[in-house]
């Protein structure tokens, strides 16, 4: 099946307003990681220059899954996926995005879940239609981050892990997610697949220790009320050792 | 979200190009209430059959799966650019 995807960009001229740039002056941010929603990447070179015009130096790349440069998606919330140089990295004072609701931006500060405090940035979401400027901070996923951490300590003496799979090809990893028994022989992994998660069916697999998410990786910070048991997403249960002895923003929560 | 293009006409050159007769529309929430009219734009300016995806359209990673079984020849998703599935995980 033929899939079209029709970007429904923003029919006019994106723009910095003046609050917004007199807040990152006020600021004095000398370099800002610019990403932005698709309808608005069209607007990327303005929004460029007009932080240029002000002083303020640009950051941006086309993330790993993404089409267009400096189109961000909710799913680059682990470290690298915005595919940016380390030493470009450590340049940037803030991150901005473009567009509007906090689904994407909360996305640049799960990224920043495995980095030292001190790297930590804030950032700036900035609604060019409604010229609204929203802050946010490690402080707006705090509590988000302390569950997703005791899920990562349980993971390491859970024995039943349900493994859920969505049937979605975008997110489909079933093959990936076998590989998990190579790595945990201790433990015995249960695979489930879903075409979208089932939530209200979890609890009736009431063996299961703690959850494994292998569809999009937003369920597995966005979504953690739905289980009881704990969830942690793939790639963390990969690394789950290695990330819980780093000096990181998730281990300071 | 009339700030939006929808590109409608991209979408009617599309179903012509590879002739579909069975077209599915997945439409991100803030669209959804002008299905009708893109039903209505769809269907006036190509023969195709449109049908809706009731369901979520979280990005250009959440495209239904089983759509064959109805004999859907194009699905068109809005709102999302194409996605750059890395097989090995995210």
């Amino acid at each position: 099946m033929r899939v079209l995807f029709l970007e429904a960009p923003y029919k006019h001229k994106a723009e910095l307003g003046h609050e917004v740039l007199t807040y990152i002056i006020s600021k004095k941010y000398k370099t800002i990681g610019l990403y932005m929603a698709v309808q608005f990447v069209e607007s990327l070179d303005r929004i460029k220059k007009q932080l240029k015009e002000v002083g303020v130096a640009v950051v941006t790349s086309t993330p790993l899954r993404s089409q267009h440069k400096g189109q961000l998606l909710g799913c680059d919330v682990f470290s690298g996926n915005l595919q940016i140089k380390e030493e470009e990295r450590r340049e940037i004072d803030a991150y901005m995005y473009i567009g509007d609701g906090k689904f994407h931006p909360n996305a640049l500060l799960y990224g920043q879940k495995d980095l030292h405090v001190d790297e930590l940035r804030e950032v700036i979401c900035y609604d060019p239609i409604s010229a609204k400027i929203n802050v946010i901070r490690v402080e707006d996923i705090r509590g988000v981050l302390k569950r997703y951490r005791g899920a990562l300590l349980k993971f390491l003496g859970a024995k039943r892990i349900g493994v859920i799979s969505s049937l979605k090809p975008g997110q489909e990893f079933v093959k990936v997610s076998m590989m998990l028994e190579k790595k945990f022989p201790d433990k015995k992994f249960y695979f489930f697949v879903d075409e979208s998660i089932s939530f209200n069916q979890l609890e009736n697999y009431n063996f299961i220790d703690l959850w494994v998410n292998t569809a999009c990786p937003r369920i597995g910070f966005d979504d953690t009320e739905w289980f009881s048991k704990g969830i942690i997403n793939l790639n963390d249960a990969f690394l789950v050792e290695e990330i819980l002895s780093k000096n990181s923003v998730l281990n300071q929560v | 979200m009339e700030q939006y293009d929808l590109e409608l006409a991209k979408a009617v050159a599309e179903i012509k190009k590879v002739k579909a007769k069975v077209v599915c529309v997945q439409l991100p929430d803030g669209l959804k209430p002008l299905a009708n009219k893109i039903e209505e734009e769809l269907s006036r300016k190509t023969n195709a059959r449109i049908l809706f995806w009731l369901g979520s359209n979280f990005g250009a990673c959440d495209i239904p799966s089983g759509l064959n079984r109805l004999g859907v020849d194009l699905m068109i998703c809005w709102g999302h650019a194409k996605f750059h599935k890395q097989i090995e995980g995210w």
